[in-house]
């Protein structure tokens, strides 16, 4: 039997009835940590203020992410194609990789102020990495015959990179859009709390000094859903670009 | 080629001899291993129009020699001329069918047909069309928007065989195209093959290891050895086609070839 996705709810349901009993059981103090329904309350009270900060956090990470797309999946593809570029950047981005983008916050405010550009160029790094590290993993995972079939057809460079080494990518690269965008989405949160005026992560840190804790869930809320969403639209994409594969790659019963 | 011996039983379907040529061709590959010869001292001419099988255990150079026939591979000695020109890249003249198909699995049957065309330039619908041309040639009109991962195996290598005619190729490669197929269907695209074959002015070099299937096809067989990889016999069939494999000519020319694949040199 196939199990719904619908099963997906049942945790969270679990836990906010669990929550809700709890708070009104008193069984802690309701003020440092509210329950699921004066939580509701805020997004009846204030959607406008989420509907702000949300989209100026959005709007970010589209920006970062967007930008390491456009440069890192081409960049993997030629990476991936040119051995000689790989030995060139191999040990490079194993390294800048494993730089938390935290710990560039500083030099970013340094560089940039406060504003939107540090936020923006650290989304931009968080979410380079694993962009170009599953483009080229694509490319790699390209079979030996086909790449017989372009040159004995005697394609050229450019079609050989349009028709074959960027579609044959094409599930990597949504791999790699994936943990780009998550990557990205949490960075613009940390980011905020330091960096701008605005934003979901700007608005929990200043509801930490009006002590709204009922305002610090509802953007912690928006970020996970938010999330999800993305994750599911990114899924969704793929599924209607990488439609060729079915049947093709297992599935999980 | 002292050791290789001819049998000729019978006439030479036309054309110029000189249409291929292999000369003295030698190939050797560096492995971590040491030093493979996977060919020696490779001498075949072929003429236009001749439906010539490489047979052989697997290991004695056949994909490398139909590699450096076809381009893809630079011969480490000697050279191969295609209507007296040196073949240094892939040629406009021929095609390659691979054993796995090669079909790119995001796109579909009509684009991966025309992808030669493409390749060589040709304008979108003027390869469309040719391509449905040649899937109807080989029996799949109706299946050009589906993705490979739709079909059976059989028309898969039917695909990759149209798609290697769309250029009109004076030269056909191809690398154990039915191993992977069950018997069935093999015999199926066998008969297939050769009656696309006989319609056209084209030479086909068939690697097989299958004797029956040498015998099934061609005019001539080209025995191989391995270790190093090199011609043992190059074997004419003047059977009349269809063949039929029952005939005890076919049994006589069978137990000849495999006494051939067998015996060391
Ligand atoms: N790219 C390669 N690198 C190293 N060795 C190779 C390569 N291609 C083929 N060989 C070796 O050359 C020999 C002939 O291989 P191949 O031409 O594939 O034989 P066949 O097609 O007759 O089975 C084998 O020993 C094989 O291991
Ligand atoms: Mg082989």
């Amino acid at each position: 039997m196939r199990a719904s996705r619908a099963l997906g709810l049942v945790p969270i349901l679990v836990l906010l009835l669990a929550w809700q009993w709890a708070a009104s059981a008193g069984l802690y103090a309701a003020v440092l940590l509210p329950p699921p329904l004066a939580v509701a309350q805020v997004f009846l009270d204030e959607p406008a203020q989420l509907a702000y900060h949300m989209m100026a956090s959005l709007t970010r990470v589209a920006i970062g992410v967007g930008w390491a797309f456009v440069i890192a999946v081409p960049l993997g593809l030629l990476i991936g194609r040119y051995h000689w570029l790989d030995m060139l950047t191999d040990w490079s981005i194993q390294m800048f990789r494993s730089f938390p983008p935290i710990s560039l916050i500083p030099l970013a405010l340094l560089f940039f102020g406060i504003g939107d550009k540090p936020a923006v160029v650290l989304i931009f790094i968080s979410a380079f990495w694993p962009l170009i590290i599953n483009t080229i993993f694509g490319v790699r995972s390209v079979e030996r015959t086909l790449l017989r079939v372009a040159k004995s057809s005697r394609a050229g460079e450019w079609l050989i990179f349009t028709d074959i080494m960027l579609p044959a990518s094409l599930p990597a690269i949504f791999t790699g859009l994936r943990l780009a965008i998550g990557a990205g989405w949490l960075t613009v949160v940390t980011a905020e709390m330091i960096a701008v005026r605005s934003g979901l992560g700007y608005m929990i840190l200043n509801a930490q000094m009006t002590f709204r804790s009922d305002l610090i869930i509802a953007g912690i809320l928006v970020i996970g859903v938010v999330g999800l969403a993305a994750d599911q639209g990114v899924r969704a994409l793929r599924g209607y670009l990488c439609r060729w594969q079915e049947g093709l790659t297992a599935s999980p019963e | 080629m002292s050791a290789a011996e001819t049998l000729d039983l019978g006439v030479t379907r036309g054309g110029d001899a000189r249409f291929l040529q292999c000369a003295t061709l030698s190939k050797t590959f560096d492995t971590r291993t040491g030093i493979v010869e996977a060919l020696r001292k490779i001498e075949l001419d072929v003429p236009l129009g001749e439906f010539v099988c490489f047979l052989g255990a697997s290991g004695c150079g056949k994909s490398t020699l139909l590699s450096i026939i076809g381009g893809l591979e630079t011969p480490s000695a000697g050279q191969v001329l295609l209507n007296g020109k040196a073949i240094v890249k892939p040629s406009p003249d021929l095609s390659f069918v691979f054993q796995d198909h090669g079909l790119f699995p995001w796109m579909t049957v009509e684009q991966n047909c025309a992808f030669s065309l493409k390749a060589s330039g040709m304008g979108r619908a003027a390869r469309l069309a040719k391509a449905r041309e040649y899937l109807a040639l080989v029996g799949l009109q109706g299946f050009g928007t589906r993705f490979p991962h739709e079909l059976s195996g059989g028309m898969k290598q039917r695909v990759g065989i149209a798609r290697a005619l769309t250029t009109d190729p004076k030269l056909l490669l191809m690398d154990e195209p039915f191993g992977a197929l069950d018997a069935q269907t093999r015999a199926n695209l066998q008969q297939e093959l050769l009656r696309i074959w006989s319609g056209r002015q084209a030479t086909v070099l068939f690697v097989t290891h299958s004797i029956d299937e040498a015998l099934i096809l061609a005019d001539r067989i080209v025995v191989f050895h391995p270790r190093p990889g090199r011609i043992r016999a190059d074997v004419r069939v003047a059977l009349p086609r269809p063949r039929d494999i029952h005939a005890p000519e076919f049994g006589a020319m069978a137990r000849e070839l495999e006494a051939l694949l067998q015996t060391p040199t």
